[in-house]
């Protein structure tokens, strides 16, 4: 028995097992023996970073390398952090707790803009300077992907480069080159971008020079470097069926978020909701075959243990082959004592018999999407789910036996009307209605409705992407009235923190000028932004003041003549389907979904998936 | 069904897993043993497992264990490799008994032996034998009804120090655990600075040797 420094320091903060590493399936290694030590970093706490999917395919692809290790890096809470400041301990990955400061590579995930802050204070907490201009050769490259990737401009000078798209290639050819070019003497690491910047999907950002108008708006963005290209197109697996995915995922000793195996059914979503960033990002849909996912899952579920398994994918009801999947994962789960959870499903008699099915004897809340409160502005937002759909599933929900329904809607979205509004609150009136039809002695006790609305926040790569914002106040006043609107003691309404989504719009259509503004809030001890009670919107309004940016500008309407901050990023949907897009959306027309027909959103061009089934 | 007890360690790798995510951690490992665990019946089947006494945070062991029915019969052996096979690293099986009825009943097990090693302002302060003179040794202790001063002196069953060169302190102690009575040896360290002048533990940890059953070993 003996302790060390680090069980001084594990002893005062809460859930110690986000530090410690050794969960079964984590990778060990010796770290001497390899090229390369890459740390794979997640900028939010332990639970939701083991949460997410894209990390553990990445983690253990890399580990598949005997030149590599590929180990967890992850935002430590403020508990944490304070001892770790406290007592000079720098940021440490989780398999060997050595110091990332040492590392070769550290790739950030981003997945969500308010997670930028930690970005920024993870590389602080370990003795990294924060841009790569001031990173010579001695410091470990320092690079990113995800879906804000696309537009990660905020902090954009942060990264020697960003990787566009799907990494499962990327990451293996950027680690080759990195292991050539260590080996050649690490002389100049700009050689090293040089060669990368020639690679698919690698976005080196001090290759652009962006220049700005009078007025604000960029004015151009001009190549500084032969290498690079005037357009960088996101990468795709082509083939899904086939592509790389571990058989093993580490199993955490705390509970996390996502606390079960994870199958990814399909990549890419047929619908085109014209809000969602991620349904033209993905594009095309690729699936695997239904075979292919039950032996995966039977080892997946081998070798975690876990007893729970849930369907991964933007819209599991679109999965073409669903009946043949679910029967064999049925007969799996049942064998094995295994729940099954069945995530973003269209209620229809099918899906209600398999619900049956998978919970035999509890009930979970069923939660609709219809966005929107009424049909008109349903069809703007090219949500293709009608009143009498709704009204139909809530009825055969409560006939069942159900009575926990969510409804979640957006407020804030264009060309919305009071009257939209007012929707909300007789759509989810109407939802009631239905279960008070029931005969008493057919349905079950204790209705309970949730309705709950986000704030629409503009994305870039969709047809909304030039669109206002909301401002704050009109937010809250859609919100206010929704809250007077909403008459029965049976419905219960949740609203999102308006601060957090006008930060989130700020940076989600931003650009390389909010930077010091970052830098500034994080200085000040701004970090876990898109935690409620860590939040701090007053130091971060003070940020922007003291670096002479007005955030509001960023929330303005844009016109199509005008150079956006992206334009040299290509997801394989063209600008010119978005405007159209944008204008069908004001004409409140619908578009077919991707297996209706095509409508020419460009993805053909990656010559896979849905396009040429 | 057949009911097995085991015993098992538990070392610095997997010390801060809380009680509950053992317990997680646990069915894992025998779903990936590919041992039936049997399910209690009712609404919502769990799987029928006891552990004897939960460990603290922080605090590694030498002697735990854990009784479990298992569906199929598996010998005794196959239990502790498939188990081993299947643990995180830091955890290993060191003896399956099949049990029947109330034998191997963990409510006989009354008490442990801990070993703490201390790191003090100045371990030489410390005197063990003065220390147990006291006829008692009131200090405040967490119990159902919340927090406050009691006797820990007649549960304190063994107790001794050894001062090794760097300053530290390594306490040996057996003391009154379980359902009867539970007293952690944090307790006995808040004594121990209460009732020696000058005398402070700036950091401890804990390691469980053995529990008991008056003297003997469960299995």
């Amino acid at each position: 028995m003996s302790y060390t420094k680090r069980d001084k320091i594990l002893m005062k903060v809460q859930k110690p097992t986000r530090y410690t590493g050794g969960e079964l399936n984590s990778v060990v290694k010796d770290a001497a023996l390899v090229d390369c030590r890459f740390g794979f970093c997640f900028p939010d706490v332990y639970e939701i970073a083991m949460s997410h999917l894209g990390m553990k395919i990445l983690y253990h692809s890399l580990n598949e390398r005997e030149d590599t290790y590929c180990e967890r890096v992850f935002a430590p809470w403020v508990d944490m952090e304070e001892e770790m400041r406290s007592r000079g301990m720098r940021l440490f990955a989780l398999e060997t707790g050595d110091e990332v400061v040492n590392f070769d590579i550290l790739g950030f995930s981003l997945s969500y803009e308010l997670a930028y802050s930690n970005v920024i204070n993870m590389l602080d907490l370990a003795g990294i300077p924060i841009l790569a201009k001031d990173r010579d050769e001695s410091y470990p490259i320092i690079c990113a992907g995800g879906l804000c990737a696309y537009n990660a401009e905020p902090i954009a000078e942060v990264f020697d480069f960003l990787m566009l798209g799907e990494g499962e290639e990327s990451i293996n050819l950027i680690t080759d080159e990195y292991i050539k070019w260590k080996k050649s003497g690490k002389k100049s690491k700009k050689e090293y971008l040089k060669t990368i910047a020639r690679l698919e999907g690698i976005y080196v950002p001090s290759f652009y020079d962006v220049e700005y108008n009078e007025d604000n708006t960029v004015k151009s963005i001009t190549l500084t470097e032969p290498e690079a290209k005037p357009v960088i197109h996101k990468c795709i697996m082509k083939d899904f069926d086939k592509a790389y995915t571990p058989d093993k995922v580490i199993v955490p000793f705390g509970e996390v978020v996502h606390d079960r195996v994870m199958l990814e059914v399909f990549r890419g979503c047929i619908r085109g909701c014209r809000f969602c960033e991620a349904g033209y990002a993905y594009r095309p849909v690729r699936e695997r075959k239904p075979e292919t996912l039950v032996d995966l899952a039977d080892k997946l579920l081998s070798s975690s243990g876990y007893d729970e398994i849930s369907l991964s994918s933007l819209s599991t009801s679109d999965y073409s082959q669903l009946k043949e999947l679910t029967d064999g994962l049925l007969e799996l789960t049942e064998q094995k004592k295994i729940g099954l959870s069945l995530p973003s499903l269209r209620i229809d008699n099918f899906s209600l018999e398999l619900m049956k099915k998978v919970q035999k004897v509890r009930k979970s809340g069923i939660t609709f999407a219809p966005e929107a409160g009424t049909q008109r502005l349903r069809d703007v937002i090219n949500k293709n789910i009608t009143e009498e759909n709704i009204l139909n599933s809530t009825k055969m929900l409560f006939r069942g036996g159900w009575t926990n329904v969510k409804l979640y809607f957006m407020i804030g979205l264009p060309t919305e009307t009071d009257e939209d509004i007012q929707g909300i609150a007789d759509l989810s009136q109407k939802v009631l209605e239905e279960y008070f039809a029931i005969p008493k002695e057919e349905r079950a006790k204790n209705i309970n409705i949730t309705t709950s609305t986000s704030s629409f926040i503009p994305k870039p790569f969709t047809p909304f992407q030039w669109a206002k914002q909301d401002s704050r106040e009109e937010i809250v006043r859609k919100q206010d009235m929704l809250k007077a609107a909403i008459k029965s003691r049976k419905i219960k309404y949740n609203w999102h923190d308006n601060r957090a989504s006008y930060l989130e719009g700020v940076f989600a259509r931003g650009d390389r000028r909010l930077l010091p503004a970052v830098l500034t809030a994080v200085k000040n001890g701004c970090r876990f932004d898109s935690w409620d009670e860590q939040f701090r919107f007053d130091k971060w309004m003070q940020a922007f003041e003291e670096c002479g940016i007005d955030p509001d500008w960023y929330l303005r309407e844009r016109s199509y003549d005008e150079v956006l901050p992206w334009d040299h990023i290509d997801i394989g949907v063209t600008k010119a389907f978005f405007m159209r897009e944008n204008e069908k959306a004001k004409r409140a027309e619908t578009t077919q979904n991707c297996r209706q027909g095509c409508s020419g959103c460009g993805i053909t061009s990656f010559g896979a998936g849905v396009c040429f089934e | 069904m057949s009911n097995y007890v085991l015993k098992y360690t538990r070392d610095e790798r997997v010390k801060y897993i809380s009680h509950l995510d053992f317990i997680r951690t646990f069915h894992r490992t025998v779903r990936r043993a590919g041992l039936l665990m049997s399910f209690s019946q009712g609404f919502n089947p769990h799987p029928v497992m006891t552990i004897a006494m939960p460990l603290s945070v922080g605090v590694t062991s030498s002697c735990e264990y854990i009784k479990i029915g298992f569906e199929g019969d598996y010998s005794e052996q196959e239990i502790a490799d498939r188990l081993n096979e299947a643990f995180p690293k830091g955890f290993k099986i060191t003896a399956v008994k099949r049990t029947e009825g109330k034998e191997h009943d963990f409510a006989k097990l009354d008490r442990a032996v801990y070993v703490v090693e201390a790191e003090c302002g100045d371990a030489s302060a410390f005197d063990a034998e003065k220390f147990l003179q006291n006829s008692e040794l009131l200090v405040m202790k967490k119990s159902k009804s919340g927090v406050k001063e009691a006797d820990i002196r007649p549960y304190i069953y063994d107790f001794s120090a050894k001062c090794t060169a760097d300053n530290k302190l390594i306490l040996t102690m057996c003391l009154a655990a379980g359902n009867t009575y539970n007293l952690k040896p944090d307790s006995v360290i808040d004594a121990m600075e209460k009732y020696t002048d000058g005398f402070s533990v700036e950091f401890f940890c804990v390691h469980r040797e053995k529990i008991l059953a008056g003297t003997e070993e469960l299995i």
